[in-house]
């Protein structure tokens, strides 16, 4: 099949721009891990690309007609081939050294790391803080939050089938494995939004368990750490008090935990500081309380399979419920 | 590509052995699984009179051919605690789940309503905390503990500590109704 | 006669070396028998020589074939008599033959409340002070009842078996108060202990066992032996956050008081839920022991047996209360056989350790380190979730249960009835929903080394090693009475009820009572003067789960594990509820 210049250009064009993003891009590089990676990458770009660009002109050269067998230098021949071979020998061992390098850089140890838990499960993150000190530890959802400049060791969990985990602007894949607990050392640079999803197909919502990475200065950081910590906030309106209720007494509480309400499910996200975040279901929605109520009346709309089914609520009660989940700031 | 065998029988053969594992066993339903509107059922097998006919259930019979919905029964037979009081069906708290005796009737509109409405003698009322349709998926799943559904819906072994023999391998245990032993409250 | 009355005199004497004697010596007033929890009947007419003629004087049915757990009470010409629920009591006549019903109470609790109840419908039995006699109900109401009529006298409801909170345990009347505690460790209920006033019942003081030291009766008073029991809101601090609301720590056991230190000394019951790694820290008050001021509640001392517990090591047990000469001076001492497979006797007066011995088959906790106080886990055997951890001895069960046993100040030994099984064990994550089950464990029990299930152990507690043992097939889930006849009575899970020596452990005589035994043996002196032995007969409780439920024998997992370890009850014993009396023929 044969495509005109035109039609490849706007393809072409948005390939281009990915690179530009920097938020999920794996060649923008906002993390010494994401920096390691992108390293390597650079050095093989520069080794390769020419070498390449060198293998295509000896090729159009060899392809002219020739005039005759006697004009062949044998031994200058053998010369090129042996000079090109050493290069070619010399180039690889870069890449090696480079390359074994940047693995042993990759996997240094984390220096007084904050440490993270993520589970991954079908098809949201469960994300813990982890502290030596038990009653400072907290868990939340779908968004991480990392201080800048500073290591932080996530070890990575599944509750059920293999996930990956990705955020391609601080570092690259490693796998959630049932059974098994990996670890990962991220140290980001840049403060900003970044965004990382699930790079191992895991089942009918792969595609809609994305993450949400905020990185902080040290002082935004542990504000934030020290919010998550406290309990929910308690309801300020009539209609979000009706809305608790209905929550503690109906369906939301068999799954979802509220710190200091008598929820406490683990099956499904967190929802202590929910109208915290940016994104509801793992980055389906943005976080209103329009999307809210679309997400609680039928999640299944947008992410059919997911595991949390559609409770038959009326109207009214649905809204007080958003009341009260829109307070849990 | 088919083009190249010379026999066209084999070659239809060929491409329709090729695309039957491409053919769903069953359909998964994550919206719009089927609600019962029956009445509630009968708990006695006692009428006065002559007896009223009460057919079991179409909505009932719907889940228990399917495998997802007995699965996920039993993924919510742990998320919600059931296996709390009944264990992996042997019981503890609560009676045993995986033999032919049943205090409230074993059918599966039975068991559904047991779920949705409790019982005196412990067992709590979840009207209101499940969907309909969670509760009909957990109620195929205890039917899959006494052996009650199709056998290549049944689930095979836990991936867990093995505590009881692979649901695929229990036979098959008719529900009696009544359970002799006990469950009745003591005169007080 | 004569013989009567030198036994009796020197029960007496002996039985002024631990706390507190009892009021009338051929009463049984509470289930412990004293305050020092001896379980030591001083009665002597009922020796090794003449047992072997022991005959069944009277039964009575109660009517309910559940487990029966409760202690027999006698005071005076009346006996008292709990069973489980529905909860009636009854009063019966011990001056007519036959022993004839004087009165029935029934306080109708809640059917629900059986569906709250981890480990079958027990009561653990009354107790009688000052013409009043109290016990609780599974629905979780303290009841007071006028002991000659059986009119109530007052009723106060302690319990919400909405969120899994239900009472099984034999209240303990202290002075003018009635102390009651919870139950419900495996529904994330959180413990406590409540003083009720005789009189009215009214709550004077309640004191829970996690939280901030505010509400568990923490203050300026509290003098910890060890370093580790000492800051501020521990109960807080050493959980997870909000997890100390639904971390356990239950008081479905026993209680012991010093008059002269005005100390009450109980247990607290497991934290919630099993699985540990939802609950990383110590959580605090969870399995250890409160030492408390008997009139305001505020804690004196405390010591935790398993911080961290990991495999459901209730530490609700029996807390002897002795004088023992150790290390050259007599020391006022606690005996506890405890569940997590050690002797303990410690100081009571401040809570320090003095030793700790295995007294089973143990390799869940190496040793106890004398220095910090703290256990020893053995790294090999910790359950981790989404793993099977296997061979774990002691089971959950413990090297001893709830059973309590006895003293005897002739021997000097104590007698423990208890069992011997190992566990696998599968931790999984497990939701909080109020008033359902919040463990979290797959389990498995089974005979542990030696393949008997059972073992009744005569320890000595100053020499710290065990005297004599007898196996058994079944595991020993009744009480233990010891007489100063010299005899150690004790029933198994098939029905026996059994005397034995107390100085060798031969069998003197048993009688098969057609269903399993569970209960207290207790022994009295008739209105006619003659030593009798009373013991409820009825099979239950968390080990008798399988007869009891009808559960599925298929199911290892049943009864949190239990069903492996009994798998053949259902064909060596039936449910019952019957209650036997027996004496030497006139």
């Amino acid at each position: 099949m044969r495509f005109t210049a035109r039609q490849l250009l706007p393809g072409a064009a948005a390939l281009a721009c990915t690179a530009c993003n920097r938020v999920q891009s794996t060649l923008s590089w906002s993390g010494d891990q994401a920096a390691a990676s992108g390293s390597i990458w650079n050095l093989m770009l520069w080794i390769c690309v020419p070498v390449y660009v060198a293998v295509l002109v000896a090729l159009a050269l060899a392809m002219r007609r020739r005039e005759s067998a006697a004009d062949v230098d044998e031994r200058a021949v053998g010369r090129g081939f042996t000079a090109w071979l050493a290069l070619i020998v010399t180039l690889l061992s870069v890449l090696v050294v480079a390359s074994f390098a940047v693995d042993r850089r990759l996997n240094r140890p984390a220096v007084a790391p904050l440490h993270v838990r993520i589970t991954a499960r079908q098809w949201w993150w469960d994300i813990q803080y982890l502290d030596p000190d038990v009653s400072k530890r907290f868990s939340t959802a779908n968004e991480l939050h990392l201080p800048v400049d500073r290591d932080t060791r996530i070890e990575l969990a599944s509750a059920d089938v293999i996930h990956s985990f990705w955020v391609p602007s601080l570092s690259g894949k490693l796998d959630l494995i049932p059974g098994r607990t990996n670890a990962l050392t991220l140290t980001p640079r840049k403060v900003g939004w970044y965004r990382g999803q699930c790079a191992e197909f895991c089942g009918l919502q792969h595609a809609h368990m994305a993450l949400d990475v905020r990185v902080d200065d040290a002082a935004g950081f542990a504000a934030w750490r020290a919010h998550q910590l406290e309990a929910a906030n308690p309801p300020a309106t009539a209609s979000a008090t009706a809305g608790k209720r209905l929550f503690e007494s109906g369906a939301c509480a068999m799954c979802h935990a509220v710190a200091g309400t008598d929820a406490g499910g683990h099956n499904g996200p967190d929802l202590t500081h929910l109208a915290s975040r940016r994104t509801i279901a793992a980055g389906t929605y943005p976080m209103d309380r329009d999307h809210l109520d679309r997400w609680i009346a039928d999640p299944q709309r947008p992410k059919p399979g997911a595991l949390m089914p559609a409770v038959p609520l009326d109207p009214r009660d649905r809204g007080a419920i958003d009341d009260y989940l829109m307070g849990l700031r | 590509m088919c083009s190249r065998f010379r026999n066209s029988l084999a070659a239809a053969l060929a491409c329709a052995l090729a695309v039957l594992p491409a053919c769903e066993r069953e359909r998964r339903e994550y919206t719009g699984a089927p609600t019962s509107k029956a009445p509630p059922p009968r708990e006695s097998t006692l009428q006065p009179g002559a007896p009223i006919a009460s057919p079991a259930d179409p909505v009932g019979a719907h889940y228990e051919d399917i495998a997802f919905h007995i699965n996920e029964g039993g993924r919510l037979f742990r998320a919600f605690n059931c296996s709390g009081c009944h264990a992996n069906g042997g019981g503890g708290i609560g009676p045993a789940l995986m033999d032919a005796d049943w205090r409230y009737g074993g059918r599966i509109e039975d068991i559904h309503a047991t779920i949705l409405e409790g019982r005196p003698n412990g067992m709590p009322s979840f009207r209101g905390k499940l969907t309909d349709a969670q509760a009909w998926q957990l109620a195929a799943y205890v039917r899959a503990l006494s052996g009650n559904v199709r056998n290549d819906a049944e689930p095979s072994r836990r991936e867990g500590m093995a505590a009881t023999p692979p649901l695929d391998r229990l036979p098959k245990q008719p529900p009696r109704d009544g359970d002799p032993s006990a469950g009745t409250v003591p005169a007080q | 006669m004569k013989a009567i009355l030198a036994a009796t005199a020197l029960g007496a004497l002996l039985s002024l070396a631990h706390a507190a004697p009892p009021p009338r010596d051929g009463d049984w007033t509470m289930p412990a028998h004293d305050y020092a929890s001896t379980r030591y009947s001083a009665l002597g007419a009922i020796d090794a020589n003449n047992v072997a003629r022991l005959k069944v004087e009277f039964t009575f049915s109660t009517g309910i074939d559940r487990g029966q757990e409760a202690a027999p009470l006698v005071v005076g010409d009346t006996m008292y008599v709990v069973g489980p629920f529905p909860n009636p009591v009854f009063a019966l006549d011990l001056t007519r033959p036959g022993a004839p019903l004087r009165w029935k109470y029934q306080p109708h609790p809640q059917p629900a409340a059986q569906g709250v109840a981890c480990c079958d419908v027990v009561n653990r039995g009354g107790a009688y002070a000052n013409g009043t006699f109290v016990f609780n109900t599974l629905d979780g109401t303290t009841i007071a009842l006028d002991a000659a009529t059986g009119k109530e006298r007052w009723k106060t409801r302690m319990a919400d078996i909405n969120k899994g909170e239900t009472i099984t345990m034999a209240p303990l009347v202290v002075k003018d108060k009635v102390l009651v505690g919870n139950s419900g460790g495996e529904f994330g209920i959180r413990g406590w202990l409540a003083a009720l006033d005789l009189a009215d019942g009214h709550v004077v003081w309640k004191a829970y066992d996690t939280g901030p030291d505010v509400e568990v009766l923490i203050g300026p008073s509290f003098k910890p032996f060890y370093a580790g029991d000492r800051g501020k809101d521990l109960g807080v601090s050493t959980w997870p956050p909000q997890a100390w609301k639904i971390g356990g720590g239950t008081v479905w056991g026993w209680i012991s008081y010093d008059p002269a230190l005005n100390l009450v000394y109980y247990g607290t019951g497991n934290p919630g839920p099993w699985n540990a790694d939802q609950r990383p820290g110590d959580n605090k008050w969870t399995s250890g022991i409160f030492a408390r001021d008997a009139d305001t509640g505020q804690a004196r001392w405390f010591y935790q047996f398993s911080p961290h517990d990991l495999y459901d090591y209730d530490a609700v047990n029996e807390n002897l209360l002795l004088d023992l000469p150790i290390g050259g001076t007599t020391r006022k001492v606690i005996v506890r056989p405890e569940r997590n497979g050690f002797v303990y006797v410690m100081d009571r007066a401040t809570g320090q350790v003095l030793s700790a011995d295995p007294y089973g088959n143990n390799n869940s906790i190496l040793r106890i380190d004398l220095r910090s106080g703290r256990p020893v886990y053995n790294a090999a055997y910790q359950p981790k979730p989404g793993r099977t951890t296997r061979g774990i001895c002691p089971g959950s069960a413990g090297a001893k249960d709830w059973n309590p046993s006895a003293y005897s100040p002739q021997t000097g030994l104590v007698y423990i009835p208890h069992i011997n099984l190992c566990m696998d064990v599968e931790p999984s994550e497990v939701n909080y929903i109020a008033g359902t089950p919040y463990v979290g464990t797959d389990q498995r029990m089974y005979a542990g080394p030696g393949g008997n299930r059972g073992v009744l152990t005569a320890w000595d507690p100053v020499k710290r090693k065990a005297a004599w043992e007898v196996k058994e097939d079944l595991p020993l889930w009744s009480g233990a009475l010891a007489t100063a006849g010299g005899l150690v009575f004790y029933g198994t899970m098939d029905g026996w009820f059994k005397a034995v020596d107390a100085r060798t452990g031969a069998l003197k005589w048993q009688f098969q009572t057609g269903s399993g035994i569970i209960g207290q043996p207790v022994s009295y002196r008739g209105p006619d003067g003659r030593q009798y032995i009373a013991v409820l007969s009825g099979v239950g409780g968390w080990a008798g789960a399988i007869v009891v439920g009808n559960l599925d024998p298929r199911d290892a997992t049943g009864a949190s594990g239990f069903v492996n370890a009994t798998r053949d009850l259902k064909e060596k014993t039936g449910p019952g509820g019957t209650l036997y009396v027996f004496a030497l023929p006139k």
